[in-house]
């Protein structure tokens, strides 16, 4: 129970995915709110402006990577984290923002602890180590 | 006077046409309705070993007993005046292994009835119909595992993250468990009690398990579709194949096949080789997936030999070559020809899931332009050829 007091926002179109993350994450103490597309999501984040934004990058309608951007745009404090089903090269407006590779996590994550511990790292400011 | 000049005429234009048979790559030859040799070209003479005074008169299929079994129809082209085209036949074994296409024309000359005879060597034409076979396999496979892994990464995702929900819901360090159970009014410590007690949380342990192996071959199926990798860096030859060896010797699923520290490692990496730009983890994982079907078919139970891995490394025009060799069963054609099938396995269920050499395959071809090839000797093991263009160079 390491997430107390911070916000996280989860988007992704599959009601499953949204379900077993959150409830992980709730579990492990943090406020999640969840989204199914990015044009929803862009109200919610100008609402509750979470420390981390964990997206899907195949949604409908407007995609991960062009969601980030414009989210990025009216949240600039919110971190992002890409949960994405392929291999993804980070585009160079989210290298801009300053994602890297180790921001990137490949569906299924295998254990989610691994998640928790990149979002306490960038929550706690020591993020965007060298993942590439 | 001019009837000289004609007759010296014929005389050049004979020569020119026997220059021409001569010439040509093709082994020809004149044989009687017994398949006895009349006449023969020079490169017949190359390719029997024979010169053509010594072949005439001999059955043809004597000389060249490869292609007896077509040789013999011969007199059955003759009489039905049918040519027999394109009869296809391989002669030698293993690295040797040539393909050739046979031909056999009816011939009239005057009162004799006879038939030519042409075979031409077409090795390089097989292979290379057997690369854009393998290709095109790739291509379509490639393209189901493409679309499949997004639409199985999610349902697959929830299985093994509800499992670690489930996993976690019972365990006592989660205040709101605590919290629930009290609620309901059962004791959590009594609740975990029973689940081990019937066995249920190793079920749970085995669905995320069971995950993780169904994730690994969905991703294996990726490289398929995978055209080239932006994460390439400098590598050394030679440390990435020690590399790779220290992976196979600490490889779980190799230990449980055999120690692969008893196999005898013969290590002949030339020094001349310049570092390549390639991506090592996947590079690493093609030459593991070969050790691994190396080691399962070396066991000396089967071989009777001690167990031997030749690798080697050396340049080759502007590729780098990798060949590691194995002692073990070798593959007999049929089985070569599918090597790199993916989901083609001679080993029995579970044992392997038919997608490591295919992955080596996709790996060599799509990510790094290369080429990759095995020759075998059944009985006798086997030896993959691995070419990567050196660096700077383009294929």
């Amino acid at each position: 129970m390491n997430g107390a007091g911070i916000t996280l926002l989860l988007v992704d179109d599959d009601e499953m995915i949204r379900d077993c993350i959150s409830a992980y994450l709730e579990d492990e103490g943090y406020n999640v709110r969840c989204a199914a597309s990015g044009e929803e999501a862009l109200d919610v984040i100008a609402a509750i402006r979470p420390a981390i934004c964990i997206t899907d990058l195949r949604l409908p309608g407007m995609n991960g990577e062009v969601f980030i951007c414009q989210a990025h745009r009216i949240c600039p404090e919110t971190g992002f984290l890409l949960h994405t089903g392929m291999a993804y090269v980070l585009s160079d407006e989210l290298r801009a923002i300053g994602m890297t590779a180790g921001d990137i996590f490949l569906k299924p994550i295998h254990e989610l602890s691994s998640l928790t511990k990149r979002i306490n790292g960038i929550a706690s400011g020591v993020n965007r180590d060298a993942g590439d | 006077m001019s009837r000289t000049r004609a007759s010296e005429h014929r005389e050049q234009n004979k020569k020119a046409l026997l220059d021409i048979l001569d010439t040509l790559p093709s082994i020809i030859a004149r044989v009687d309705h017994d398949g006895r040799v009349d006449l023969v070209n020079r490169r017949f003479e190359q390719f029997s070993g024979m010169s053509a005074s010594d072949a005439v008169g001999v059955p043809l299929a004597d000389l060249i007993p490869c292609f007896a079994a077509q040789l013999r129809r011969v007199a059955e082209v003759i009489d039905s005046q049918t040519p027999l085209t394109n009869a296809r036949t391989q002669c030698g074994s293993g690295a040797d292994l040539r393909y050739y296409s046979l031909q056999i024309y009816p011939l009239n000359s005057g009162t004799s009835k006879m038939a030519v005879v042409r075979i031409d060597n077409i090795t390089e034409h097989v292979r290379i119909e057997e690369i854009m076979a393998q290709t095109e396999k790739m291509i379509m496979v490639g393209g189901l595992a493409a679309g499949m892994a997004h639409e199985i990464n999610n349902p697959l995702g929830a299985i093994m993250q509800h499992a670690q929900n489930i996993e976690r819901r019972v365990s006592p360090v989660i205040a709101a468990n605590l919290k629930a159970a009290d609620e309901v009014g059962v004791s959590l410590d009594l609740v975990r009690a029973y689940l081990e007690k019937r066995g249920i949380l190793e079920f749970i342990s085995h669905i995320r398990t069971a995950g993780v192996r169904a994730s690994a071959i969905i991703n294996n199926m990726l490289h398929f579709s995978r055209r080239g990798d932006a994460r390439q860096e400098t590598v050394d030859l030679a440390t990435m194949l020690d590399q790779s060896l220290e992976l196979a010797a600490s490889d779980y699923t190799m230990k449980k096949a055999y120690d692969f520290r008893t196999i005898e490692l013969v290590r002949e990496y030339a020094a001349d080789i310049p570092s390549l730009m390639m991506t090592r983890l996947d590079m690493e994982q093609v030459v593991l997936n070969i050790l691994k079907n190396a080691v399962q078919a070396m066991s000396p139970l089967v071989t009777g030999r001690t167990p031997c891995i030749h690798l080697r490394t050396y340049l080759e025009g502007c590729f780098a070559v990798i060949e590691i060799e194995d002692n073990g069963t070798g593959m007999d054609e049929a089985t070569r020809l599918r090597a790199f099938d993916p989901f083609f396995s001679t080993k029995e269920v579970g044992v392997g899931t038919g997608l490591g050499l295919s992955v080596a395959y996709a790996i060599v071809t799509n990510g790094h332009r290369g080429t990759i090839d095995v020759s075998s000797q059944p009985g006798a093991g086997c030896c993959f050829m691995i070419k990567l263009p050196v660096h700077g160079s383009s294929l």
